[in-house]
């Protein structure tokens, strides 16, 4: 006891002294204010003074032209509708899953579950080569059935690419949805039970308004994630001439010049707005509203019993899930093997290796694979570092200021990531000192501001789950706080480490958006490579090149699901 | 040597006073009890001592030496100090022997010392065949003794214990309270103990210190706290009591609504309050101080619970021998005799006495 009276540091009292947490708090909000705060501001700067004086004639010039009006509605519409459609599938679905006693539950949860790993540019693929209006295979084999003249569907069309985003962007609604399903206190339904509601009465008076807040968050994410997205109309839209506001944006940075550049700005602060709006109202309004907390108790919902309604429901769920996941990832999948894309893969002398051996020897795409892996990598130890931290920070600490990270991550993560892109071109340049404009350096920058959230909330949730007093029992046994960290916490989150690195690491892995504006020839990424390919090159290189992501996203999740014993997969 | 001075120490969360001006000392090998309903900063309290808050002003300090003050503080890990937690905070990614062996460990004992230390404290505890256990396999109980293992490998000169025994049964809680005493005799350490359980309180300490709203009742041994409550709040805390409301003059106290009183040679006058303990009173038909109606009686075995409703309305519990469950009926008029009994001036609030827990 002796030696501890010179370790005792003297603390006076509401007087300013040197608090190690700051500098870490600090150096994070210095990193997001240069590469998250300032190039956003910047963007609405150049919006507003496209030649460093005040003008509004940008604004005039892009919103004057019809073209890109129809991009707007384009967005607004396809992202309107996939939010509606997206929330009536999830709903359901979510309720079947998580509250009922539908056949091979476990398996659909994966299998929904794991549509949100996958690219969304694959689906798009995939339902091109089924719904293309001349030779889409599905449209072919559906006229031939029905015996009609016309093609049934069009993909290149407002439907088609509603239909699209509806299918890719609905497992967003089905994760939020069935986490606050499985969060909510099953003592709440029977005390209304109890009370002499019928099931319905429950549903409607309990249930419903219980689960609303999530509902609409669900509905929110939705919409912002279908109208900010890149991949499915750059697909589907560029050829049958569905513009939406991204491919827009990305069209005007490709023209090079300072006007085409000024043009991009003015319509992303357009979907800037709308993004931050929504994120606003989604943390802010709907957020409050959150009824459902997590009781310490483990829960056990209970289940409703479908009666005579299982097997046919279970049918229903089995033909969506086949429509939906199935089909097209056969598709994309066939599509590798496929010699003549015009004739059927089973045709003598149509199936092929030859794509799958460009994809694993073509030095071009092995360097783009390295180059993700690379970036991905990067940004996803940096990131997880940080959610570390800032994981410390939230749950065991007061230290002031510890709220303004937490609030840019979620903003960055919230903001479209043609808009984060956007806005690191024109300021990462040299322009402003910094100059990281062709590096890998941006691409890693870029993802981290994107997707830094993913690994935040998953290492606050897991932190907030361990009782302090665990930490305190190694304090008072003795252990400082780096030895607390290790021997306690680490332990203890370790799983959560692991789940949080993944779901950094995946979405940057095969990120097309940010690395479309963000390349060089030396720094393509897998997703930009796979981009050029569908679109110019050929698409079964392509489909091989989305098969070998697919096959990585599932093997890497069972290996999640292994490290972490079972407690996490994507 | 353990020895704790507690200095005019305060602790504000905010704006809100958790805890008022506190001063006490503890004496080496003292079992100290703080006392008290949840939320009047016993817990606080304790979290002061251990170094987990930081008092907001005044001066502890543990074996001469200041561990908290204006000018010094002392980290937890610093304190050499002992802790059970209430959640028992036993750590489940290791085995019992690596949970009771952690403090060993970062003292940097050789190993074999380590293990030997370990094992006599396992036996102390009763967890020797449960060393390769980890704690999901272990019952609530048995996790208990971990964390006191824990608490007491290290030797430490203090054991602080937060509501230790709150999550067991009362099987349990019965037997460890045994097992802590004897535990802490045969080792000679100083306790600080926290509970809201005024049996723990009494069967264990040899100090209590009842605290309320932040502020100190009375500090005592458990026999006086118990026999001479210094105020309302502190006998209804520490055990059952009754009290009846009356008027103090010329050497009586009459009843409020009663035309009854009983003889009074203390100095309070005006409106007072008698408090009795039930147990200290005995049932009769005729001759009796105080008189009334049989309103209710319960068979405890043990024994007869009853309730005497005086003319005034107000119930009167009586811990009555098993056996004057037969000799009376309810509805009977019946009378009370009682000789001991203290009286506490009548402030009009009946608030102190209500929030027992």
């Amino acid at each position: 006891m002796a030696k501890s009276a010179a370790v005792a540091a003297p603390a006076p009292k509401k007087k300013f002294y040197f608090d190690v947490k700051w500098i870490i708090i600090s150096a994070i909000i210095l990193f997001l204010v240069v590469f998250e705060v300032f190039p956003l501001l910047y963007l609405v700067y150049r919006a507003f003074f496209p030649e460093g004086s005040f003008s509004l004639e940008a604004f005039a010039r892009v919103y004057t032209y019809k073209l890109n009006w129809t991009a707007l509605s384009n967005t607004i519409i396809t992202a309107s509708a996939s939010m509606i459609l997206g929330v009536i599938i999830a709903f359901p679905l979510a309720w079947l899953i998580g509250r009922t006693n539908l056949y091979f539950k476990k398996f659909f949860r994966t299998l929904f579950v794991m549509t949100y790993m996958v690219p969304p540019y694959v689906g798009a693929m995939a339902w091109l080569r089924l719904l293309n209006p001349t030779v889409g295979i599905l449209n072919q084999w559906l006229a031939k059935i029905f015996n009609l003249s016309e093609m049934p569907f069009n993909i290149y069309s407002v439907g088609g690419l509603i239909w699209v985003l509806t299918t890719f962007y609905y497992p967003y609604a089905f994760i939020t949805i069935s986490r606050a399903m499985e969060k909510m206190d099953p003592s709440l339904e029977e005390a209304s039970k109890i009370s002499g509601a019928s099931p319905l009465k429950t549903v409607a008076t309990i249930t419903m308004p219980m689960m609303m807040p999530s509902i609409v968050a669900a509905a929110l994410l939705v919409f912002v994630s279908a109208a900010s997205c890149y991949g499915i109309p750059s697909i589907i839209g560029a050829p049958g001439n569905v513009d939406t506001v991204t491919t827009r944006i990305i069209d005007f940075v490709y023209l090079g010049s300072s006007e085409g550049l000024s043009d991009a700005t003015t319509l992303a602060v357009f979907l800037m707005l709308v993004a931050n709006i929504i994120l606003y109202l989604s943390t802010f309004v709907v957020g409050r509203k959150q009824y459902i907390t997590v009781s310490g108790k483990s829960t056990r919902p209970n289940i409703v019993d479908l009666g005579k309604w299982r097997i046919p429901v279970t049918a229903l769920v089995i033909i969506f899930a086949i429509i939906v996941v199935g089909i097209p990832f056969a598709t994309v999948f066939a599509t590798s093997f496929t010699t003549n894309m015009g004739k059927s893969l089973f045709e003598a002398g149509n199936f092929t290796t030859k794509y799958w051996q460009v994809v694993f020897t073509r030095q071009q795409i092995l360097n783009s694979a390295k180059n993700s892996i690379i970036s991905a990598s990067v940004a996803a130890t940096a990131g997880i570092v940080i959610s570390c931290v800032m994981a410390y920070l939230l749950t065991r600490t007061r230290a002031k200021g510890r709220h303004i990270p937490d609030f840019l991550i979620t903003l960055g993560s919230g903001t479209p990531s043609i808009v984060i892109a956007l806005g690191l071109i024109m300021t990462m340049n040299g322009k402003f000192i910094i100059n990281i404009y062709n590096t890998l350096f941006i691409m890693i920058v870029a993802y981290m501001i994107k997707y830094l959230m993913m690994g935040m909330r998953t290492i606050v949730s897991a932190m907030s789950q361990i009782h302090e007093s665990l930490e305190e029992a190694a304090q008072i046994s003795g252990a400082g706080w780096i030895k607390r960290f290790k021997d306690i916490t680490i332990p203890l989150i370790a799983p959560s480490v692991v789940a949080g690195w993944f779901l950094i690491f995946m979405p940057c892995f095969y990120e097309l958006t940010m690395s479309t504006l963000l390349y060089s020839t030396d720094t393509k990424t897998i997703g930009f490579e796979l981009y050029q390919y569908q679109t110019y090159h050929s698409q079964q290189t392509a489909s091989a090149m989305a098969s070998a992501i697919l096959i990585f996203v599932v093997l890497v999740n069972w290996l999640l699901n292994k490290v972490t014993k079972g407690k996490f997969s994507i | 040597m353990a020895t704790i001075k507690i200095d005019k120490v305060r602790k504000c969360f905010g704006n809100v006073e958790v805890l008022k001006e506190f001063n006490q000392v503890f004496e080496d090998k003292e079992f100290v009890t703080l006392l008290g309903p949840s939320g009047c900063g016993k817990t606080t309290m304790l979290r002061m001592l251990a170094g987990f808050e930081k008092p907001t002003s005044g001066t502890i300090t543990i074996d001469d030496k200041v561990v908290s003050s204006d000018k010094t503080f002392v980290p937890p890990e610093k304190r050499d100090i002992g802790m059970v937690f209430q959640s028992y905070a036993v750590w489940p990614h290791m085995t019992v022997f690596d949970n009771i062996a952690y403090p060993l460990k970062i003292k940097k004992m050789p190993k074999e010392e380590i293990k030997k230390k370990v094992e006599e404290i396992m036996e102390v505890v009763h967890l020797s065949q449960y060393a390769d256990r980890i704690p999901s396999q272990l019952s609530g109980g048995q996790q208990q003794r971990v964390a006191l293992g824990r608490a007491l490998v290290a030797e430490p000169n203090l054991l602080l214990l937060d509501e230790p025994l709150s999550n067991l049964d009362a099987k349990l809680r019965e037997s460890m309270r045994f097992e802590i005493k004897a535990i802490q005799r045969k080792l000679g350490i100083s306790v600080v103990y926290v509970t809201h359980d005024q049996v723990e309180a009494m069967t264990m300490s040899d100090k209590v210190v009842v605290i309320n709203d932040g502020i100190i009742q009375q500090v005592g041994p458990p026999m006086e706290i118990y026999r001479h409550p210094a105020n309302q709040f502190v006998a209804a805390f520490v055990g059952k009591i009754d009290f009846i409301k009356g008027e103090a003059a010329d050497g009586r106290i009459n009843i409020t609504g009663t035309d009854q009183y009983i003889d009074y040679d203390g100095e309070l006058t005006g409106k007072v309050v008698v408090a009795i303990r039930p147990e200290s009173i005995h049932l009769c038909k005729e001759g009796s101080k105080l008189h009334g109606v049989l309103d209710n009686k319960t068979f405890m075995g043990d024994v007869n619970d009853c309730y005497m409703r005086l003319p005034n309305g107000k119930g009167v519990r009586i811990i009555a021998p098993p056996e004057t469950y037969d000799d009376y009926e309810i509805g009977e008029p019946i009378g009370i005799n009682f000789d001991t009994f203290h009286v506490y001036e009548d402030d009009g609030t009946d608030a102190a006495t209500k929030i027992v827990t």
